[in-house]
């Protein structure tokens, strides 16, 4: 409530108060004014009527008096009649406006002034004015007629053919009629003062019950909920606009609740997004690290291989002329002989290697896997490293069309069921699998070459790929085998996959991207 | 006397074509530049030139442009490392008469300038 009056533009129920309490003021003012205005309208007719009355009322008392022509009992009946407070004035004139009686001595004798002139003129025979004495009056004025009583009286001092006789005019005080009317405006005034605030206050008081406090309520409720709080709701007090407010906040406010668990339900799920991407891209950059590096080995390699050619050509050749000077079929010529095998060993690694590191492809055609493997496959079989291994093979019956270099793959396969030989001793079975499947949204090819062999143990599988690197004993690999493998088949956009189980097997998966 | 420059920025490999050169009746002269070997060419005859491909300075396809536009007669011979395909057709086509790949044995060397000194 005090907040209501010291802040009262903060309140709707001040302001409809000050608002009622307005109209109702010029509402009430007008009111009285007019009823103001019609009750003098009123009284001045009363008063009007009061003076024609004693106009009469003197014409009456002086008729004997003119009619025995008896002019002193006029004028004391003139006296005497103004005695009473509210006669100001009454005097007789003829015509001319020669004043013959007049309860004021002083008058007798004299000419009327304007001011009766005039008001002979008016119709209506009367007039209010203020006096000098600054009271109201009412100035009337009556007609005396003339009578067959009076024309016929003994005097004969007036004629038949005169109609009227002369005037009576009576200056009568309005000043109780104000006096009452004043106090009766006071007391108005007071009364309307009295019921504007008397109604401005019930109503305020009504207001701050029905408007004010259930608004506070739900103002409560509101800053809960915008402070976070969702699950209070405010109390539903009536069936009226209020309540129909309170009621739709609340299920706002359920609203604004369950959006709000939905949006958290969201982000978990983008949290969880975010992080699977992440992992994602962690592992994409390590490959991509892992290429990169696997590059710049390839690079230096390349660079390394070139510079070794030279020191070859001096080795090679310097045996070659020794080999010419020396006894053909003797032991130096055996020895220079192993000196040259060896110089050209040197030059087949690093044929290889340079094979492995090279940038620009030999050749690229349409190769088709099943053909170079079909090939590959016979020219093993053959071999006696594979006349003890069983051959299972499952080539789904397609044209697989890649794009790439057939000697390289071929050169892939090979040395991958070399590989698989190995493992096996040279005893046991190897599966040869191609399909279709689907990688990202785009057709490959799968070539698998599962053997039964010894398996890759963990340490191993991470260095599979590494240039050099090689489980086989001194002389007998390369270690190049895989990491060329491993570079073409990534050149032409594919991947080679390796699973192994130690004492089952090893399966490798060649994916690479279908053609057309 | 057929008469070979040999113009390569490596010391071992001008040694050992002079001394798988020499023995067969050959006379040898070698540099290292390209810069070298065309200032050589000027003053001297020569039958055939070995190139290397790849050479600080001057390298070898700039060398074999200004030997063949100055000479276009000459016969050159490329010597190349593995996997320089690209370079080799290239030099071929630039004019060069045949390429050798290193490591090379005399055998290669000398059967690859037979066939050039042959074909007129």
């Amino acid at each position: 409530m005090k907040r209501i009056l010291l802040h009262p533009e903060r309140s709707l129920a001040a302001k409809l108060i000050i608002a009622i309490g307005v109209l109702m003021l010029l509402g009430s003012f007008i009111f009285w004014y007019t009823l103001l205005w019609k009750q003098e309208r009123d009284l001045i007719a009363i008063a009007v009527r009061y003076g024609d009355s004693f106009i009469e009322f003197i014409r009456k008392s002086t008729h004997h008096g003119m009619l025995t022509f008896n002019r002193p009992l006029i004028q004391e009946t003139l006296e005497n009649v103004s005695i009473a407070e509210g006669v100001k004035r009454v005097r007789i004139f003829d015509h001319k406006g020669k004043v013959f009686f007049s309860s004021r001595r002083e008058d007798i004798g004299n000419f009327v002034d304007r001011a009766s002139i005039t008001l002979l003129a008016n119709p209506q025979k009367w007039n209010v004015y203020r006096s000098e004495e600054k009271d109201r009056r009412l100035m009337v004025i009556g007609e005396i007629p003339n009578e067959p009583s009076c024309y016929t009286a003994a005097c004969h001092i007036h004629p038949k053919e005169q109609k009227i006789l002369g005037f009576i005019e009576a200056d009568l005080s309005l000043a109780v009629l104000d006096k009452a009317q004043f106090r009766q405006g006071l007391a108005l005034i007071g009364y309307v003062f009295i019921f504007t605030i008397m109604t401005s206050l019930s109503l305020g008081i009504i207001l701050y019950k029905l408007v004010s406090k259930p608004v506070s309520h739900l103002v409560y409720g509101m800053e809960r909920v915008t402070s976070g709080d969702l699950d209070y709701s405010v109390p539903v007090k009536t069936e009226d606009e209020i309540g129909m407010l309170t009621a739709t906040f609340n299920s706002m406010v359920k609203e604004i609740r369950s959006a709000r668990e939905q949006q958290e339900r969201w982000t978990q799920m983008l949290e969880e997004e975010v992080a699977k991407k992440t992992e994602e891209i962690r592992k994409t950059q390590a490959g991509l690290i892992q290429t990169e590096k696997l590059a710049s080995l390839g690079r230096m390699a390349a660079g390394v291989a070139h510079e070794i050619n030279n020191p070859l050509t001096g080795i090679v050749t310097f045996a070659h002329l020794m080999l010419k000077r020396v006894p053909p079929q003797g032991e130096d010529a055996e020895d220079l002989k192993v000196i040259i095998e060896q110089a050209d060993r040197c030059s087949r690694i690093i044929k290889n290697l340079l094979t492995f590191a090279r940038a620009t492809p030999s050749e690229r055609a349409e190769v088709s896997i099943n053909d170079v493997l079909s090939k590959t496959i016979y020219m093993v079989k053959n071999q006696e490293k594979f006349h003890n291994i069983k051959f299972n093979i499952n080539m789904e019956e397609a044209r697989f069309i890649t794009q790439g270099d057939a000697t390289q793959f071929q050169q892939i396969f090979l040395n991958m069921l070399i590989n698989a030989a190995d493992a096996m001793n040279e005893r046991g079975t190897i599966t040869i699998a191609t399909r279709r499947i689907i990688v990202d949204d785009k057709p490959f090819v799968e070539i698998e070459i599962t053997d039964t062999g010894c398996g890759i143990p963990e340490e191993v599988m991470a260095r599979l790929f590494e240039p050099f690197f090689t489980t086989k004993p001194v002389g007998k690999g390369t270690g190049l085998g895989l990491a060329v493998s491993h570079g073409i088949v990534r050149h032409y956009g594919g991947q080679i996959l390796v699973k192994s189980t130690v004492g089952k097997g090893t399966s490798f998966f060649v994916r690479l991207p279908l053609m057309g | 006397m057929k008469r070979i420059l040999v113009i390569d920025d490596e010391r071992i490999i001008r040694v050992s074509c002079e001394r798988a050169l020499i023995p067969e009746g050959y006379g040898v002269r070698s540099v290292s530049t390209g810069e070298e070997g065309l200032a050589l060419i000027e003053k001297e005859p020569f039958d055939l030139i070995l190139l290397d491909i790849k050479m600080p300075d001057m390298d070898g396809i700039e060398a074999l442009k200004r030997i063949k536009e100055r000479w276009p007669e000459m016969k050159v011979i490329m010597i190349t490392g593995y996997g320089a395909v690209e370079t080799a057709v290239k030099s071929l086509r630039l004019g060069a008469f045949n390429y050798i790949e290193k490591p090379f044995s005399p055998d290669t060397l000398l059967t690859a300038i037979k066939e050039a000194l042959e074909v007129e």
